[in-house]
């Protein structure tokens, strides 16, 4: 037991460090070319975490999903001036500044202070935007809250990794700050009474407050250097053209107010109409567009899960031989090293630590993700549904002359399979509750599209339900489907 | 004098520490069949399992037709096994496949037989059988003899030139031994070479040409019916004789 915990261990380091290698190697390789890279791309990827109202939110374009917003602006900006074409990538703010380390994207702009610690691993622009903060409170405590020192024993919310949060915590005393990814739950928090106040940047605030009538917003009094109100724009470490290409359209950005002239009022129009029609009806074609995906990655998922565990569960019933017992002893420690990590873990490292190697787009790395993890558990049933199979049903195919292969393929594997058919079918309803792990990497999966009805309507609660619902029409279609398959499969 | 089908020379086989074939030298001629007894555990599955190799023997040889089957690669293996059919105690029939499915299997893949030839093989063994009526039955609802009837449809598929049985009505209700002994009667009388694991004494006195009695990972005895029922040689197949028959 022991020793198997330290080769694993062991494993676990070698992978590790073999990335890490990489990925220093990769970013050192960058440092000149950064510039002329891009221009022969053609494109300029930006990464950005579509919920934070004016900066970057998603609004309905057309009867289409957008990204649009402040931040928005000044990456059209940045990528005009180098003439080349903008690409906006969403996805969770904690992930932004992996990915540029990674190469995901070539350029953060999401309203990111250019904080010290930040600096260390990436590099900056000059700032954009010097903004300021404010704490956004239900309307009806107005008169009991003034700024951020009358919160004592209260709670304060703020996105997770972001300068408010940290801010918050340093400059408060006696008071909780509660962290979580996306602004749209921090309101829904707020609304309901779990927190008391919302930590964030004015224009953010400004936004929510013109939006919704029950909030208010208060000044902060936080007190801040220059940098932690201010918003700049990230590129990799040592990718020093680039930074100087930009720092060329930032300056004129400052130079002209273009933020507060021009885009700070085009957000404020696409608020404007995302706002008016916040029926959960209007928003359909998001949900579809959700369920699409969540169906495309189950499916898929157990398709290629499915194949993996044939394979593992045979290499791990090998016996005999250097090479078979090789692939057991390979097969058992990949089941016990995937069962034993978090699947959402495994989704982040297929995303951007395999992304150092093949640039997988999320869709894609999602699905590897989640078919790997459920392969490992497949692994297992299978093997348990051959075990349950007799000896006598292999020893009578192999009489009648049928070599191992076919007996395995023909006589073995069917009675194997319908004796584990419910398990796989619970892994398949498991699979369409659990693909919604691959929102982290922005797949537009259902809960990331009601992540996006949440921040385009300021309704908190709704979409949850909305998607509550069709989750479970999709189980429950499934399991009807599964039970049908069962009941034929019942002759004996 | 005919070439025998079968020659089993010093073949051994044991299980970790235990010996179950120590030194087993016999031959089986064409048409010749083989009725093979002695005491519960002395090894007459294993030899029996050893002679298609579902068994590796430890040392010795099998040769089948001339060629020494322990000595042949995997593929040789399984295309000789084509050529001995065999009958198991547990008929072990494929129960997610219908009857006539069972016999057809092996021929179509093994032998990449056309699904209507198979079919119509099929149903010419199952009419053998006198089972032709239950062709699209599932094995659950069949009886014991109904079972092994089919059984032995289904070795017969690949037009074996020795049959194997290992106590093939063991597991039978005692009303349903009798349709299955006919059948392989039946199979002895078209010339059917077999090799018969079975306490069914009236069987061996009726049918076989040769008695080989097994105990201790030995054949002790290796006689005509008449001469190893009415004069035993060893000790051994007296004492096991005089308990059987008693
Ligand atoms: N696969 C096996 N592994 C270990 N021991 C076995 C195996 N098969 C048979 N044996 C042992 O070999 C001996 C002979 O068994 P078997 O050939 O079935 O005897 P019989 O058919 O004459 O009753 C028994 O002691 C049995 O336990
Ligand atoms: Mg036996």
């Amino acid at each position: 037991m022991k020793k198997k915990l330290i080769l694993l261990l062991a494993l676990v380091l070698t992978i590790v460090t073999g990335f890490t290698t990489l990925s220093s190697t990769t970013a050192n390789a960058a440092t000149d070319n950064s510039l002329t890279k891009v221009e022969k791309k053609g494109t300029l990827v930006m990464g950005t975490s579509p919920d934070y109202p004016p900066y970057e939110f998603q609004a309905t374009v057309h009867g289409k999903s957008k990204i649009v917003g402040m931040d928005v602006a000044v990456g059209k900006k940045i990528a005009k001036d180098m003439g080349v074409k903008l690409v906006v990538k969403s996805m969770s703010f904690d992930s932004l500044l992996v990915a540029l380390q990674t190469g995901k994207v070539d350029m953060v702009i999401s309203g990111m202070n250019p904080t010290p610690a930040r600096k260390k691993n990436v590099d900056f622009t000059h700032t954009y935007y010097q903004g300021g903060y404010s704490i956004v409170i239900n309307k009806s405590d107005k008169g009991i809250y003034k700024d951020k020192d009358s919160f004592v024993g209260k709670t304060i919310g703020a996105q997770t990794g972001s300068t408010m949060y940290n801010e918050s915590k340093k400059q408060t005393s006696g008071t909780t700050v509660k962290g979580m990814t996306s602004v749209s739950d921090l309101i829904l928090a707020l609304q309901s009474h779990k927190i008391q106040g919302v930590a964030m940047e004015k224009p953010s605030a400004q936004a929510y407050v013109a939006n919704n009538k029950e909030l208010a917003a208060i000044p902060s009094k936080f007190d801040l250097s220059a940098s932690d109100t201010s918003a700049s724009v990230a590129f990799a470490k040592g990718s020093d053209a680039l930074v100087a290409k930009a720092n060329k359209s930032v300056d004129q950005i400052k130079n002209q107010n273009l933020v507060n002239k021009n885009y700070l009022p085009a957000a404020g129009k696409y608020l404007k109409t995302n706002t008016v029609n916040t029926s959960m009806l209007h928003y359909w074609k998001a949900f579809l567009t959700g369920i699409e995906y969540t169906l495309i990655i189950t499916v898929c998922s157990v398709f290629f899960g499915f194949i993996l565990g044939v394979i593992l569960a045979l290499a791990r019933m090998g016996q005999g031989g250097v090479v078979r017992t090789g692939l057991r002893w390979l097969a058992t420690a990949y089941v016990e090293f995937i069962r034993g990590t978090p699947m959402m873990v495994q989704v982040m490292f297929v995303y951007f630590g395999l992304g150092l190697i093949v640039n997988l787009p999320a869709l894609t790395s999602g699905i590897i993700a989640i078919s790997l993890n459920s392969g490992a558990y497949v692994a297992e049933y299978i093997r348990g549904g051959i075990n349950s199979v007799d000896d006598g049903q292999t020893e009578a195919a192999r009489s009648l002359g049928m070599s191992s292969g076919a007996t395995m393929r023909f006589v073995v594997l069917p009675q194997a399979l319908k004796n584990i058919w419910p398990s796989l079918g619970n892994e398949f309803i498991t699979l369409i509750k659990d693909s919604s792990i691959v929102s982290i990497i922005g797949v537009s999966e259902l809960i990331f599209q009601s992540n996006i009805v949440r921040s385009d309507t300021y309704r908190g609660v709704a979409p949850i339900a909305v998607i509550m619902v069709l989750y479970f029409v999709l189980t429950f279609t499934a399991s009807r489907i599964l039970n049908y398959f069962e009941r034929r499969m019942q002759h004996d | 004098m005919t070439k025998p089908i079968i020659e089993v020379k010093n073949l051994a086989k044991s299980f970790g520490k235990n010996d179950v074939l120590k030194d087993i030298t016999e031959q089986v001629n064409p048409g010749q069949v083989i009725v093979v007894i002695g005491p519960s555990g002395g090894g007459k599955s294993t030899f029996l399992r050893c002679l298609n190799l579902l068994e590796t023997p430890n040392s010795g040889e099998v040769d089948f037709d001339g060629q020494n089957l322990t000595t042949l690669d995997t593929k040789k293996v399984n295309e000789l096994r084509e050529q001995m059919g065999m009958v198991f105690q547990g008929f072990n029939l494929f129960p997610n496949m219908t009857v006539l499915e069972n016999i057809k299997l092996a021929p179509m893949k093994v032998k990449g037989m056309d699904d209507a030839a198979a079919t119509k093989r099929a149903h010419e063994l199952l009419d053998q059988v006198n089972l032709d009526d239950h062709a699209d039955a599932f094995p659950s609802s069949l009886s014991g003899g109904q079972a092994q009837r089919v059984a032995i449809a289904r070795a017969l598929a690949m037009d074996p030139k020795v049959m194997l049985f290992d106590e093939p009505t063991s597991a039978l209700d005692p009303e349903m031994v009798g349709e299955v002994l006919n059948v392989m009667q039946e199979l002895a009388n078209q010339g059917m070479t077999m090799v018969v694991v079975t306490h069914e004494m009236g069987f061996a006195k009726s049918v076989a040409d040769r008695v080989w009695f097994m105990a201790d990972g030995y054949i002790q005895e290796n006689n005509t019916p008449d001469e190893f029922f009415s004069n035993p040689q060893t000790d051994r197949a007296k004492d096991f004789l005089s308990k059987i028959l008693m």
